[in-house]
């Protein structure tokens, strides 16, 4: 018989209210799921597209997202001139918050060769790639643009001639291709009160040195202004069968940089920026878990409390206790599935309202679901408990 | 033939200065479709004595038979017997009142019992509107315990401790919380089921007008049990 079904139709209200409540509370742990696997998906998205055989970087650092690099932008010659390599293009990489179409929007900055250089988009959905080695961008649609826009960055204009989906910045922003030297532009540019304040200490400064006349510390001003050919990254394309581990320990022995292959860039995002989110967010879904246990616990324990008399009752006319114990556990599960199935049918119909990505996974999904069942037969102990030690004799008592 | 054979029992509650003597070596021997009354007043030992014979209770001593089997004895016993299957299987069971679980309708209430012995099905339902129908409430096999009167509860109740077609029933004052038609109502019934079941009936009561029809009376005093002197009047 369906005891626990039966039990649970006399008290609808306070099952429904239970499933709603812990519903709730499952769907943000399948959110935290979605966001965890949409945050891996977003951080290693550049990577993974633009996925060169080598990514150069500067010395000792994980570069160019997990962590800052610079290097100077004659460097890729260096590179391009080791033996076994194809191709080597400069790359700079930045995040910027500027307004776009009256809006202040986050979003980062590929600067790239695009005279057949890498890093550049590779599929365009709309539009054309860049062709001109000034003012043009492809742009992803998430920055709010359409082909033929012209968006204003600093001193210039620059007109949106493709978008692309390919890739999303690591942080889940717009991304935006331009020109490298566009790019640096964007990047270095100050405004003009600024550079005469810099050319002003700089020549003070010179000429307090006492071996300078004036008019040499004048003609050391220029090539002392501070270098904006600052890349942060080469990427590097290998000729066939070259040997890349080779040329990496090259690269770093003799250029004084350092070379991950794309693997290492990868685990580099996944250890460095996204672990300790992992972390964070496993630790939400835990305590999320938990408290849904400690309700459904509760609710379970009211629920046999209140039937402890039917209880006695069923012993005295000789039920065993598997009988009685798949009652209480039935009643519990009942609770957990239905909330997990009420969570799941609401993240499945919200996820795209989400601000971030939420990539749902049906491996995730099962996961969650074991935990779930298995809280559920958790949160059935602390009823089972009464259940079990109540005596068949209160069933004649008052 | 005998049903129940109960020699020398005693329970003890308590130990000490709080020790209560509730019930001092009980004999008695109960035969199939024997109707048993046992009357008392309120504390005498009556409920004390029904738990211990469906050992919901462990006897403080004495020995207990049931249905040719040794179901206890205090000394050199080794037995174990599981007497929660005895009773789904062998004993019903009916009380004053809240005898019905609450969450079930008449008809489940009844099919409880069977499905606990593992009939189900097509043979569960035609038992368990027999079972209503003799009791006379098959027109309210559908209602949840709280919308019957209290007399039919009780007739559920009385319904529910058949369906395993008991070898025993007890019950325990199965009136006391009727009025005197009603309750009339429902000790005809049990009369009925010791003459047509064959069943051994022990009723429970202390009310000295519905144990007409009898087949013994027993006083309980002070956990003593004294074998009534049927009045002529009872035995006619
Ligand atoms: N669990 C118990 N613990 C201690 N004393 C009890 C317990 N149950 C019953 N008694 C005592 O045993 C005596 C008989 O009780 P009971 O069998 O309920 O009487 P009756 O059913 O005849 O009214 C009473 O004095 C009662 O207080
Ligand atoms: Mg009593």
């Amino acid at each position: 018989m369906h005891l626990a079904f039966y039990d649970l139709k006399q008290h609808r209200g306070r099952f429904i209210a239970t499933v709603f409540g812990v519903g709730l509370l499952f769907t943000i742990v399948q959110a935290m799921n979605g966001l965890y696997r949409g945050n891996i998906y977003e951080g290693l998205a550049l990577i993974n597209a633009t996925n060169p055989d080598l990514w150069v970087v500067e010395r000792y650092r994980g570069g160019p997202f997990n962590e800052q690099s610079t290097v100077s932008g004659f460097y890729h010659y260096s590179v391009k001139a080791i033996p076994g390599v194809e191709k080597a293009s400069p790359f700079i990489y930045y995040t910027v918050e500027r307004p776009v179409a009256d809006k202040s929007r986050h979003f980062s900055i590929i600067g790239y060769d695009v005279f057949g250089g890498l890093g550049g988009p590779q599929k365009i959905f709309a539009g054309r790639n860049i062709e001109h080695a000034h003012y043009e961008m492809v742009a992803h649609p998430k920055l709010g643009v359409h082909v033929g826009d012209r968006v204003p960055l600093g001193l210039h204009a620059y007109t949106v001639v493709g978008l692309t989906k390919e890739a999303i910045s690591s942080d889940g922003e717009a991304l935006v291709y331009l020109s490298l030297p566009d790019a640096q532009e964007v990047l270095y540019q100050r405004d003009n009160e600024e550079i005469r304040n810099q050319r002003e200490r700089l020549l003070r400064t010179l000429s307090s040195q006492s071996y300078l006349s004036p008019n040499q510390a004048d003609k050391l001003l220029a090539p002392l202004q501070s270098d904006t050919h600052i890349i942060n990254a080469i990427l590097v394309r290998l000729k066939p069968g070259a040997d890349r581990a080779e040329i990496a320990r090259l690269i770093d022995k003799w250029l004084y940089l350092s070379a991950y292959s794309t693997e290492d860039e990868l685990q580099l995002m996944l250890k460095g920026r996204l672990a300790s989110m992992a972390k964070q967010l496993l630790l939400f879904r835990t305590l999320l878990l938990i408290i849904s246990v400690v309700i459904v616990s509760l609710v379970v324990y009211t629920f046999t409390m209140e039937k402890i008399r039917s209880i006695a009752v069923m012993k005295l006319i000789g039920a065993p206790d598997r009988v009685i114990i798949r009652m209480v556990m039935e009643q519990s599960l009942l609770l957990t599935i239905g909330a997990f199935l009420f969570g799941l049918m609401l993240i499945q119909n919200t996820y795209q309202l989400f601000p971030r990505t939420i990539l749902l996974v049906s491996g995730d999904t099962l996961f969650t679901f074991i935990i779930a069942f298995a809280g559920g037969i958790l949160a059935s102990i602390l009823g089972l408990w009464h259940a079990l030690k109540t005596q068949p004799a209160m069933a004649l008592g008052g | 033939m005998e049903i129940l054979r109960i020699e020398g029992l005693t329970k003890v509650f308590g130990s000490g200065r709080l020790e209560v003597r509730a019930l001092q070596d009980i004999n008695l021997s109960v035969s199939k479709g024997e109707l048993v009354a046992l009357l008392g007043p309120s504390g005498s030992g009556k409920t004390t004595l029904l738990l211990c014979i469906s050992l919901i209770l462990e006897p403080t001593a004495g020995k207990v038979v049931f249905d040719g089997q040794t179901i206890f004895q205090k000394d050199g016993w080794e037995g174990g017997a599981d007497m929660r299957r005895l009773r789904r299987e062998k004993v019903g069971f009916i009380f004053q009142s809240h005898n019905l679980i609450p969450f079930l309708t008449a008809r489940q209430n009844v099919l409880l019992p069977l499905s606990l012995i593992g009939i189900k099905g097509k043979e569960a339902e035609t038992r368990v509107k027999e079972l209503l129908e003799y009791m006379e409430i098959a027109d309210r096999a559908d209602y949840l315990p709280a919308l019957l009167s209290g007399g039919e509860q009780q007739r559920v109740s009385i319904a529910r401790a058949l369906a395993n077609n008991a070898r025993l029933i007890l019950a325990d004052e199965p009136t006391a919380a009727l009025d005197t038609g009603r309750g009339t109502k429902v000790m005809d019934m049990l009369k009925r089921i010791a003459r047509e079941n064959q069943s051994a009936v022990i009723v429970v009561t202390h009310d000295e007008r519905m144990i007409e029809g009898f087949d013994h009376v027993y006083h309980l005093k002070d956990g003593c049990l004294e074998r009534n002197v049927m009045p002529e009047s009872v035995n006619e």
